[in-house]
């Protein structure tokens, strides 16, 4: 067990997959955003890469240990400290009951994961111990860690000293800035060429209202096609409106003039369009920006999409491990 | 004995509660930061007098660790 003693900022249980296949009931993946870093710290601990963990986000937690287990801290450097002292992170590190992690303000990247040997045993909600604090569901008791709460462990058999080589660590951005792949669609002919033009040339600001539902841009207006400004009204007064439709995860989505990232959280259908979608495998990047880190997008094929994603999941293994 | 309020994280600078020249108690509300929709309020860790404020309201794309406000 780990005893809540400082919750940090929506500190919440997270696994991977996540909750997959309920975007028909109106449940999103849910899931860690960056699950690179995340799966690297189960494998560090002996777990599954999948197994249930903590991510914080921007400002840790302090957690205490009530059984003697193994723990390792991947992904934002929140200077994780046992007892007062740094421990290195991308390491596995031994604790003995009674001993307290705490970790605080991120200073590279924005979530940091703990993975505990075993796992964080909460009960599955359609197939998933991720939280999904909107619908109350997963992790503990729906929400987001709360002071004073026991957060229970499975038994497992970790062992301390166990370090992610450094080459297959993901490259968490310190200028500020971020090259983020797009794949063309579902709606990319209702955005002229201008509108695309501009999209793909202009840093897009990330926004403070942004968090695992959404992320928010700030940038320059977009133009439309006939088919966005001359279309049968049920679809909407707006250029952007459209028959309400099935959302991709990672689609972004053009409400009005403001383009929103819909993200691990987000929803699963609505009546905007979305030009552009991010894939899979640039969603440790979204996970690890900060408000007004500026985002420039490139655009890659499905195929070059999905090749990314295993070349991380590869990485993601016994491999990385000296 | 000066105290040093850092940012507990980055984010935009909501709201600044007081200025150079304010008594403070312990635990008092200073300012307030905006990040992932949420309100972080920062608190004063001891009493005394603030004498200085290096943030202001709507501050955008702060980092975490900058001295935002000390009490002397």
């Amino acid at each position: 067990m780990l005893e809540v003693i400082k919750p940090g900022l929506e500190t919440s249980v997270q696994d991977y997959l996540g909750r997959r296949g309920h975007l028909n009931l109106g449940f999103p993946w849910s899931g860690a955003m960056d699950s690179w870093s995340f799966r690297l710290a189960n494998i560090l601990v002996g777990n599954e890469g999948g197994a249930a963990g903590l991510e914080c986000q921007f400002i840790g937690p302090t957690l205490k240990m009530h059984n003697d287990t193994v723990i390792a801290v991947t992904g934002a450097d929140m200077n994780p400290k046992v007892d007062g002292q740094p421990i290195l992170m991308w390491e596995s590190v031994a604790l003995s009951a009674g001993q307290v992690l705490e970790l605080t303000f991120a200073k590279t990247g924005a979530r940091s994961y703990i993975a505990v040997s075993g796992g964080v045993d909460c009960p599955a909600f359609l197939g998933s111990s991720s939280t999904f604090h909107k619908a109350g569901i997963g992790g503990i008791e729906g929400h987001a860690i709360q002071i004073g709460q026991m957060i229970p462990v499975s038994d497992g058999d970790g062992v301390a000293g166990r370090r992610v080589k450094e080459s297959v660590r993901p490259q968490i951005s310190t200028d500020k800035s971020w090259h983020i792949e797009v794949v063309r669609g579902p709606n990319d002919d209702w955005i002229d060429e201008a509108g695309h033009e501009r999209f793909l040339t202009t840093p897009w600001k990330l926004s403070a209202k942004s968090d695992r539902s959404g992320f928010r841009l700030e940038g320059p207006d977009w133009s439309f096609t006939e088919k966005a400004l001359n279309k049968r009204p049920e679809h909407g007064s707006d250029p952007a409106n459209i028959i309400d439709q099935g959302y991709p995860v990672g689609g972004i989505n053009l409400a009005g003039q403001t383009p929103i990232i819909l993200v691990s959280d987000g929803p699963s259908m609505g009546g905007f369009i979305n030009p552009y979608t991010v894939p899979q495998c640039a969603f440790w990047k979204l996970g690890q920006s900060k408000p007004s880190e500026h985002y420039q997008f490139q655009i890659i094929s499905v195929d070059e999409a999905q090749e990314k994603a295993r070349e991380i999941t590869a990485l993601c293994g016994e491999s990385s491990i000296v | 004995m000066a105290h040093e309020v850092e940012l507990q994280t980055a984010g935009n600078m909501w709201k600044v509660m007081v200025k150079v020249g304010d008594d403070v108690k312990a635990g008092d509300t200073l300012f307030i930061m905006e990040v992932m929709k949420m309100e972080v309020p920062h608190e004063a860790p001891a009493d005394g007098t603030v004498t200085a404020v290096n943030v202001a309201e709507g501050e955008e794309g702060l980092d975490a660790g900058t001295v935002a406000i000390v009490i002397g």
